[in-house]
């Protein structure tokens, strides 16, 4: 690879990345579709399935995605290669509890060399650490209850306004309804704190 | 006394900036002062946080699959790379297009192969060791039974390598047959003179299938010879030599023995398992032979493919027998038609008008000699029957 076709291709990278911060569905789905080729391969040359393509690359976009969407993204490297080792890393994690084998080898493309060096793993680590929050969460929040449940959810999750949710739940108005909501919130703090912190 | 609920409700109006002036003066310098109010704040701002980064990992975690979902319903109605918005221009990666059965079939070879491959591995050997379980099985099985009883016919083929080595002399020192190449016996037994004329004794299995045959001596003469009778179920043939040139064996030293030869009798034969006459020698362990059958004898004598229709001789050179097989699950049981049945069929012959008289022999010039000298005696009446099979 020479250098004017890398440096060609970083300000391409460069440009894309600044399309989805603003918020350019577009500029996603583009990137997207130009990458699915290569992780699809990848994944089906190392015993994967179509189907562990796909979660394996959405999980892998959602990880820069976020990153980009911060804007703390530190790209050192192409997005091509960036996303490679991101999704090689995950595909690499779960062949090793599918399979449980230690000794798993992956069959890796020359041309997406220097993965090792992209700071993929501590993005991956930050994004696992988030997802085990959110996964806490979601588990407090299963436990939590109607009407609670479906009250916070409304507000939080599908942003909600408070006068649809109070004629949703049948409240008598919005103030009774945002009372509910608090009470529900202080319940919901100690469901999540206490699994959250002991875990 | 406010509880947690409404603290929260006063967290949420601060955040969104709802609180007049006064309030939230008052409520900055109470978190300034107060650690339990800092830590409850802190908490709604965690919690909060976290439920709205969910609801937004959500929503793009739908974005993406519906940006995948979009992608496979591109790629299902091919249109042509649409005009890519603010201005980037990337080149998409070449991408194999495959049918939708091929991906199906990739997929599930990259999914299977290392499964695949046992199952094949062990289809092929389960076939192979059926076969070979087979084939040693009936080897092992059946064998014995039905093949126990073995003609002693030889299969020449078997040892071409010696009879080329063989060939340039047999051709210098053969007087009768033509110059041309010769073509070599596919089977070979040992035959023994009946009369001095020409008339030869071997067994029925040694012809069988013939299409001529060659009647050799151990000076290399060679003589044509046709068959005059072949009794199957005695296994006993007899040949003539049709060669006009031949002017008979000269006197015969042997008798033959019209009844039965008694056990533990010591016996022997001649015959041509190999190149070279070979003798053999032991004793009449039964009046039977195989499977009980009274046609025969059974003898201890090792023979080999090759002996088929040598002559078997008592101590005193009656002729006693004509060799026919031997049994291949018991140790040297060789089997020998009884003489009887020989004279009986020359008998029969004798009333057919025959081409030649049957003069058998009367004296025995044998009785009382050494076995070696015997044996020198006897050696020049026994000959290779070469037969030539039809291609």
């Amino acid at each position: 690879m020479n250098t004017d076709s890398t440096t060609a291709a970083l300000a391409a990278d460069a440009q894309l990345i600044q399309a989805i911060r603003a918020g350019d569905e577009r500029a996603l789905s583009q990137l997207y579709r130009l990458h699915w080729p290569m992780v699809s391969h990848f994944v089906l040359q190392n015993s994967g399935s179509e189907d562990d393509a796909r979660d394996v690359y959405q999980e892998g976009v959602m990880v820069f995605y976020e990153k980009v969407r911060e804007g703390s993204l530190e790209l050192s490297c192409q997005i091509k290669t960036y996303l490679y080792a991101v999704c090689r890393r995950l595909w690499l994690k779960r062949l090793t509890t599918k399979s449980r084998l230690h000794g798993v080898r992956l069959l890796d493309e020359e041309e997406y060399g220097p993965y090792l060096n992209t700071g993929a793993e501590e993005d991956l680590q930050e994004a696992e650490e988030r997802d085990r929050r959110f996964a806490t969460m979601s588990e407090a929040l299963t436990h939590l209850g109607e009407p609670c449940r479906s009250l916070l959810e409304g507000f939080y999750l599908l942003e909600k306004s408070m006068l649809d949710l109070t004629a949703e739940h049948g409240y008598t108005n919005a103030d009774t309804a945002k009372t509910q909501k608090y009470k529900c919130l202080t319940r919901l703090k100690k469901l999540f704190f206490a699994s959250y912190k002991e875990a | 006394m406010q509880t947690e609920a409404d603290y929260y409700a006063l967290f949420e109006a601060y955040q969104r900036g709802e609180l007049a002036a006064g309030a939230r003066a008052n409520l900055e310098a109470r978190l300034g002062a107060e650690p339990r109010l800092q830590q409850l704040y802190a908490e709604f701002g965690e919690l909060t946080g976290t439920l709205a980064a969910y609801g937004e990992r959500r929503r793009t975690r739908q974005t993406i699959a519906d940006l995948h979902t979009a992608m496979l319903a591109a790629e299902a109605t091919p249109v042509f790379e649409e005009k890519q918005a603010g201005g980037l221009s990337y080149s998409v990666n070449p991408r194999l297009s495959l049918s939708r059965t091929e991906q199906k079939l990739r997929e599930f070879w990259s999914g299977h192969r290392a499964t695949v491959g046992v199952a094949a591995s062990v289809a092929i050997l389960a076939v192979f060791s059926t076969l070979l379980g087979l084939e040693w099985w009936r080897a092992a099985k059946t064998q014995p039974s039905l093949y126990g009883y073995t003609v002693l016919r030889r299969e020449v083929e078997r040892i071409k390598q010696n009879q080329q080595a063989l060939r340039r002399s047999i051709n210098s020192s053969a007087s009768i047959s033509a110059a041309g190449p010769v073509n070599n016996g596919k089977f070979s037994g040992t035959g023994f003179a009946l009369t001095a004329e020409g008339y030869i004794v071997t067994s029925s299995h040694v012809i069988q299938g013939a299409d001529s045959l060659l009647i050799e001596g151990r000076d290399h003469q060679r003589y044509h010879a046709e068959t005059v009778y072949s009794d199957v179920k005695h296994d006993l043939a007899i040949l003539r030599i049709k060669d006009r040139k031949f002017s008979g064996f000269g006197r015969l030293p042997y008798t033959f023995k019209g009844g039965q030869a008694d056990l533990g009798e010591r016996v022997y034969t001649l015959g041509y398992p190999r190149e070279d006459v070979v003798y053999g020698e032991g004793a009449l362990s039964s009046r039977s032979g195989f499977n009980g059958d009274t046609a025969f004898y059974q003898v201890s004598i090792p023979v080999n493919p090759g002996n088929s229709g040598g002559p078997l001789l008592d101590g005193q050179g009656n002729l006693i027998g004509v060799v026919s097989g031997r049994q291949d699950d018991a140790q040297s049981a060789a089997f020998a038609t009884k003489s009887s049945y020989l004279m009986r069929l020359v008998d029969s012959l004798k009333n057919r008008q025959p081409a030649q008289p049957y003069h058998l022999p009367r004296a025995n010039q044998l009785a009382g000699a050494a076995r070696s000298q015997q044996v020198k005696r006897l050696q020049d009446f026994v000959f290779v029957v070469k037969v030539y099979e039809q291609d």
